[in-house]
């Protein structure tokens, strides 16, 4: 407890070391000033963060009980209509907070609305995800006991597999609430009334360095607070987590699910526009993103528009991605050849990695500047923390009779890496990639949104406050297909590879 | 209410994985009768179908072919009224419930009431007195399979099914097991199925010893088993308790011996 306490001290001392030196070419603010801030500011801070917690709160309870259902359903249903339910859920996920922001803001006027279903939205896909692999983790064994009393899948459900999924329930509920503080502070920027996602905007919009990164120090405690208090109570529910959550996605058995999902998911989108009487205006319907992209005079130049800001947008992703996982997975090896750094990185790996991209975007835009090196530090330090914790803990599941193996041979530790650690930590790894994709596109859309003015994150924000709803409306459908095929490629590139490494991992 | 012992049939009960040419053939097509109240112990090689053939009788596996009456009824119909019950080879307890919580769980799947007194009757019965509370992995495994076994007999089934319910225990413990619980049923006569490699423990146990051969599973060896009930540690050492184990081993390497020539000389 002494050595972390000496390091945190440390840290701050860095910190406060560095913000001295750099003071006059970069906004940064130390942790003296800050602390200053946030006490002079104490009563409107404390006020705000009320605000969003109570939306994130209400946001994460709503997010895990639709996730609960949707899993339930999943379960119940054969595995063509799971598959169905998971593109749907996938899909949902890939939506880009930036955008699905200024359109719920449209769509629900001012209020909670916004704040609470973007803080939905954000959680329920990766609760959906925890709960359905755990659901369906129950050995075969304990359900052929429950079918020996000649019961059906319900009674599964409710006395096996609904106990058995709750470690994967806290697993969930521990990146769910960061990330429905996530979803809150974004549907706040988008003309939120109070909360803490409107000081982040008003501090980045004067340059206030003290505020923005006492908003940032307040949002990423508040985070990691919530990460551990999970934590504890799982401990307390004897649920520890297990180490891989997200399982390789199963097979589609053919092109039926992705068109049932592609058929399910436009008739609901058109439904729920019509049922609730949406005025298409800036409720666009599937045939006004159609005309708009394709069929109206100007689609050409719609579709040239949309592709230069895609293409501005991947130049910054995708090398942030790529870099994000390769520093993830090589810092992972690095550390796992020193056993004693492993001990200390882990627990400061897992807590940085609950801190939601936006309390950090505003920080490395104030310090690195707002051009596409910023952008892609920004992306990459999004990936980067999941994907270390991810690759630490799937070389810890190495199986101890292999390393004894190593070990009686008197292996190398290099050779050890290779041959055994590396192998046993690529389910971990794939898992971890596909997540980062959304998380990828979500950390370059904030950043162009918030700093740099290029690409779609920007063009998203410009056609919100000019009302250019089908530009908006098509740039987030692109986006969002966009990561649904490249989650669907890596997927099919994890299952090639594990069936070779790890074919025991394939449903 | 314990349920009359059944007579178990299955008629040209066959199973086969896969079709076509990749197709593998478990189990060859059988016709027996278990009778009521005995106890048959099924003995083959590892791999060679027998526990399919215990799976198709409880229903928990499809037969391809044939079909299997329980009392002239269907599995399913007497799973549903909780009438047979089925020991895995593992304990399968449920981690989050308590020694108590696991055995009082077949009365609520087999929709019956609860009975707090059985449920004590019969922990106290397997030798767990004073574990009611304890959790599955604070116990011993032979304490977890005294515990599934439990569990198997407080809805007092007049059908038991044994999937190799002592393999993943020490041999001390097994013997220990198997002196001690079978009494428990073989008191109320059920019709008991055991599914073993152990020839051993098949005549420790049973009234008639089936011998399968190697996948896919035919009968190669019917031996009844005349020994006096209770059956006591000392009988292993016995003359005629080693002449069944003899006679019975030497089926077991006759029917490997039969799989292993080629099929057209068979």
């Amino acid at each position: 407890m002494s050595g972390r306490l000496l390091v945190g001290l440390l840290l701050l001392l860095l910190w406060e070391m560095a913000a001295r030196t750099l003071a006059g070419t970069h906004l940064l603010a130390g942790p003296v000033d800050v602390a200053g801030w946030l006490f002079q500011h104490r009563g409107l801070v404390g006020r705000a963060l009320a605000v969003t917690a109570g939306e994130a709160a209400l946001g994460l309870l709503l997010g895990t009980l639709a996730a609960v259902l949707l899993a339930a359903l999943a379960v119940l249903a054969p595995r063509r209509v799971a598959a169905v339910i998971s593109l749907l859920m996938l899909f949902l996920f890939c939506l880009p907070l930036v955008a699905t922001g200024p359109l719920l803001r449209v769509l629900w006027g001012p209020g909670l609305g916004p704040q609470v279903t973007l803080a939905a939205l954000a959680v329920t896909f990766t609760s959906y995800l925890a709960l359905l692999v755990g659901l369906r983790a129950a050995p075969p064994v304990w359900l052929d006991l429950v079918r020996s009393y000649g019961r059906g899948r319900l009674s599964e459900l409710w006395h096996v597999r609904a106990r058995g999924a709750l470690p994967y329930v806290m697993a969930g509920l521990q990146i769910a609430a960061p990330a429905a503080f996530l979803g809150a502070l974004v549907g706040e920027f988008t003309g939120a009334e109070r909360g803490l996602g409107l000081l982040v905007i008003r501090a980045l919009r004067e340059l206030d360095a003290p505020a923005t990164w006492g908003l940032a120090t307040v949002a990423a405690g508040v985070t990691v607070a919530a990460h551990a208090a999970i934590a504890a109570v799982g401990r307390r529910l004897q649920a520890e987590p297990p180490l891989i959550l997200a399982a390789a996605p199963g097979r589609l058995e053919g092109p039926l699910p992705v068109l049932a999902a592609l058929a399910l998911g436009l008739f609901l989108w058109a439904g729920a526009m019509e049922a609730a009487g949406l005025s298409p205006f800036f409720a666009k319907r599937p045939w006004d993103v159609w005309a708009f992209l394709f069929t109206d005079p100007e689609a050409m130049a719609h579709r040239a528009e949309l592709a230069l800001a895609l293409a501005q947008t991947l130049r910054v992703a995708v090398p942030g991605y790529l870099a994000g996982l390769l520093a993830g997975a090589g810092l992972a090896a690095l550390v796992i050849l020193a056993p004693r750094a492993e001990a200390a990185v882990l627990p400061v790996a897992v807590a940085l990695r609950a801190i939601p991209i936006v309390t950090t975007a505003p920080l490395l835009v104030l310090a690195l500047g707002r051009g596409p090196a910023g952008t892609v530090t920004i992306v990459a330090v999004m990936i980067f923390f999941p994907t270390l914790v991810a690759c630490l803990q799937g070389m810890r599941q190495t199986p101890r009779a292999v390393l004894d193996l190593f070990e009686s041979h008197a292996a190398g530790r290099g050779a050890r890496l290779l041959h055994a650690q590396l192998p046993a930590m690529l389910p971990a790894f794939f898992a971890s990639a596909r997540m980062a994709v959304p998380a990828a596109i979500l950390a370059a859309t904030t950043a162009e949104w918030l700093a740099t003015g290029t690409g779609l994150g920007a063009l998203m924000a410009v056609t919100a406050s000019t009302s250019a709803y089908g530009m908006l409306w098509s740039a987030t459908l692109v986006i969002a297909l966009a990561a649904c095929l490249a989650w669907g490629a890596l997927g099919l590139l994890e299952r090639a590879v594990l069936s070779r490494t790890a074919a025991e991992q394939l449903a | 209410m314990a349920e009359a012992p059944p007579e178990v049939t299955c008629q040209g009960l066959a199973r086969t994985y896969g079709a076509g040419p990749d197709a593998v053939e478990a189990v060859r097509p059988l016709t027996l009768t278990f009778a009521a109240g005995q106890t048959t112990a099924l003995v083959g090689p590892s791999g060679c179908g027998k526990s399919t053939l215990l799976r198709m009788i409880a229903g928990l596996e499809e037969p391809s072919a044939g079909s299997v009456g329980i009392g002239g009824q269907p599995p399913l119909a007497v799973r549903r009224r909780g009438g047979l019950s089925v020991a895995f080879q593992e304990a399968a307890l449920l981690p989050w419930r308590t020694v108590e919580g696991n055995v009082a769980l077949a009365l609520r799947l087999a929709r019956r009431p609860a009975d707090p007194a059985a449920v004590a009757g019969l922990i106290r019965l397997v030798g767990l007195e004073g574990f009611e509370r304890r959790r599955p992995a604070e116990l011993s495994g032979g304490m977890r399979q005294r515990a599934a076994i439990a569990r198997c007999l407080v809805t007092a089934p007049g059908l038991l099914l044994l999937d190799e319910p002592f393999g993943s225990v020490d041999e001390l413990t097994r013997l220990r097991l198997n002196l001690d619980l079978p009494r428990l049923w073989q008191e109320r006569g059920t019709t008991t199925i055991l599914v073993t490699h152990s020839v051993s423990e098949a005549v420790l146990l049973s009234d008639r010893v089936l011998v399968l051969s190697p996948r896919p599973a035919a009968v190669v060896a019917d031996i009844p088993v005349r020994l006096p009930r209770p059956r006591r540690a000392a009988m292993v050492r016995e003359t005629r308790f080693l002449d069944l184990v003899d006679e019975i081993a030497a089926g077991l390497s006759e029917g490997g011996a039969a799989a292993d020539r080629p099929l057209a000389a068979q």
